[in-house]
């Protein structure tokens, strides 16, 4: 695996909440290279959604670098930040984030509309990436009649419609249950093997056994596994005392 | 994104919020059923206003008057125009010389009223009337027909107008009785009696028998009150009121009317005149004021409907802004699988305008349906009124919907909505994909 496929250098993000001001993320540097599966581990409000949404460029960061496939991605205006989220990056979230009144078909293929790919092609791309998350019988389905398992391999589905070289999945098995949430984990793992690049924020455990590199967060920094575990358990022994 | 995916996705987000989209588009459905009905209102009266305008007149014809210096005698008036004060400029037979020499004069007609005291009488029936001279043999020249007998003027005959045979009345009919019937005037003698008074208020009366030689047809103007003879005569009865003669290089005459040689020409011919220093009047000049009038009713009354329209663009404005919140998470969506800040905007900008398109088609509809239901409605309103006087005149539309008014509501609903949802969606756009996405 080659180095420097995501990079960031002494990433910050700080913002208030009313009055308070919150470090999302406090000096984040990191390096992950083309073709992993990274996993993101932290408990909530580590930051770690943060950090997925800056490097999807959801949003913007408050100091610090961000590189993916060499591109300075706090550097790129608006319209071509939109094309990097478009054409790089495939994003899963825990919520699925389908649109209601779409079915399963048109929410896979409702990318390709930015893209300005024409509809009959829209539908023929849809149905194959919907066959090849075992969705060919959900295709005129409504995200409300599809089980969570379902409505996030749709999701997954319209990650890949594009065929992005990164995939950014936020806690993509937090609401769902252990087979789903684990069916889930094998499609990214198979993502993986055929060549894209993986991110994945998580508290999961389950999710290390397919991860190639993971990043621990705390408070919003990078600290080693050893600290993590150590606070994890520091923290899971004063919650139950 | 595709012109024709935007499309499909604008009308797919509309179809999804049916009952809403429908209910804020009634709000400019009447805002621009309004406009329709109301300027279709003043075109109506417009035209009917100058239809019935170019049914009296003459549109080859100019009244000319005389000039006179002073404060407001020295404005010549020609189309609302003004031109500076000047000295007195009359009608003198040197004068009518140049006026004839302009080009696209085809003729000048003088005419003169009787400026005498009057009284006429037919038997023990008795009238009064507008007695005028012209210097014409013959009434055709000024584009009057007779209904009775001819049109040609002679020494001791009159040409009566369609309707002078309503001003005889009996002066000795008690108060109950109910008024004459008008007698016919064909074929009769009147005598026109001329009353002078000398300064020590002594009366001195002179009849003349005049045999009425024709009955006009009707014009809906001066002529049907009027009554015609020749310019020589009234000038003699004149001169007995006076007691002298008049010298009309030094006086002048009262007004000549000057036929243009074709109605294309007149406002050409008219300029000409008033650059000889003189009054001229077109019926043209007057429908361009009564045109610019009704124009500028229509601006009104379509600034009336226009205000219906501004309460409806703030309930489009109110719908988008919650449709914007409602579909926040949705449009942090589309941010974060590759929509620009320019789709988002074309989206939401999409949908406002089709609400007003939307409410700007059925207002159209509903407008025009509207201006002939008041068509209906007038139409046999003014058959009974127009029966009731006796007059069997053609009734009028009350409504005129011009083929561009529907077009035109439409475009303006549409730039309503469009503007409408200017602010709505401009936030829509730059909202920030990740405060987007977590919106609750």
């Amino acid at each position: 695996m080659e180095n420097g496929f995501i990079q960031t250098d002494d990433l910050k993000k700080y913002y208030r909440m009313n009055t308070v001001g919150v470090k999302a993320l406090d000096g984040i540097t990191i390096d992950i290279p083309r073709g992993a599966f990274a996993v993101i581990m932290g408990p909530s409000g580590s930051g770690k959604s943060t950090l997925l949404n800056l490097i999807g460029g959801l949003d913007w960061p408050t100091s610090g670098s961000i590189f993916v496939d060499g591109e300075e991605i706090e550097a790129l205006d608006e319209t071509e930040l939109a094309a990097y989220r478009r054409n790089k990056v495939g994003f899963v979230f825990q919520s699925f984030n389908l649109i209601s009144s779409m079915s399963a078909e048109e929410n896979v293929g409702f990318p390709l509309r930015f893209a300005g790919v024409q509809a009959a092609q829209r539908k023929q791309r849809a149905r194959e990436k919907l066959e090849e998350v075992g969705l060919a019988d959900r295709m005129t389905h409504k995200p409300t009649e599809l089980s969570g398992g379902e409505q996030q391999r749709v999701a997954i589905a319209r990650a890949l419609i594009n065929n992005p070289v990164l995939i950014l999945a936020d806690e993509p098995t937090g609401n769902l249950d252990t087979t789903s949430g684990l069916s889930v984990m094998h499609t990214l793992a198979d993502l993986q093997k055929s060549g894209k690049t993986i991110v994945v924020a998580t508290h999961d455990p389950r999710m290390l056994s397919f991860a190639t590199q993971t990043i621990y967060l705390l408070d919003g920094k990078q600290v080693s596994e050893e600290t993590y575990h150590q606070t994890i358990e520091q923290l899971s022994w004063e919650g139950t005392n | 994104m595709r012109f024709s995916d935007l499309i499909s996705l604008i009308v797919a987000n509309l179809s999804r919020r049916k009952g809403r989209v429908l209910l804020t588009a009634i709000g400019v459905m009447i805002g621009t059923a309004a406009v329709v009905t109301l300027v279709s209102l003043g075109a109506g009266l417009q035209k009917a206003a100058t239809e019935s305008l170019w049914g009296i007149s003459d549109l080859s014809s100019i009244m000319v008057y005389p000039t006179y210096g002073g404060e407001m005698g020295g404005m010549v008036m020609i189309g609302g125009s003004q031109q500076e004060q000047q000295d007195a400029v009359l009608l003198t037979p040197s004068k009518i010389s140049e006026i004839e020499a302009l080009p696209g004069v085809e003729r000048v007609i003088i005419q003169d009223y009787l400026s005498v005291g009057t009284e006429i009488k037919l038997d023990k029936l008795s009238s009064w009337g507008n007695i005028q001279g012209v210097s014409v043999s013959d009434l055709k020249e000024m584009n009057l027909a007779a209904s009775q007998g001819t049109t040609e003027l002679g020494m001791g005959k009159i040409i009566v107008g369609a309707y002078v045979n309503r001003n005889f009345y009996d002066p000795n009919q008690r108060y109950d009785e109910g008024p004459i019937d008008p007698p016919d005037l064909m074929g009769k003698i009147l005598n026109v009696t001329l009353i002078k008074w000398n300064e020590e208020g002594g009366e001195t009366r002179r009849t003349y028998r005049m045999e009425v030689a024709g009955v006009l047809q009707e014009t809906r103007g001066e002529a049907d009150y009027s009554m015609y003879m020749t310019l020589d005569e009234i000038t003699r009865w004149n001169e007995w009121g006076r007691g002298q003669r008049i010298n009309r290089e030094k006086e002048g005459y009262n007004q000549v009317i000057v036929k243009a040689e074709s109605p294309q020409i007149v406002l050409d011919v008219a300029d000409q005149i008033t650059g000889l220093g003189l009054q001229a009047y077109t019926p043209q000049s007057m429908v361009q004021g009564i045109n610019s009038f009704f124009t500028t009713m229509q601006v009104i009354f379509g600034g009336i409907g226009a205000i219906s329209l501004l309460v409806a663009a703030i309930g489009i404005a109110n719908t988008m802004t919650m449709s914007i919140l409602e579909r926040t998470r949705e449009i942090g969506i589309m941010k974060a699988i590759g929509a620009t800040n320019n789709n988002i905007l074309a989206i939401f900008l999409g949908e406002a305008s089709g609400i007003g398109f939307v409410g700007g088609v059925g207002g159209s509809i509903l407008g025009w349906g509207a201006s002939k239901l008041i068509n209906i409605f007038s139409a046999s309103y003014l058959a009974s009124q127009a029966s009731a006087q006796g007059y069997m005149g053609n009734t009028m539309l009350a409504t005129v919907t011009p083929f561009w008014l529907p077009i035109f509501a439409i475009v303006f609903a549409t730039i309503v909505g469009l503007i409408s949802g200017l602010y709505p969606s401009l936030n829509a756009a730059t909202l920030v994909p990740v405060s987007a996405l977590k919106y609750e």
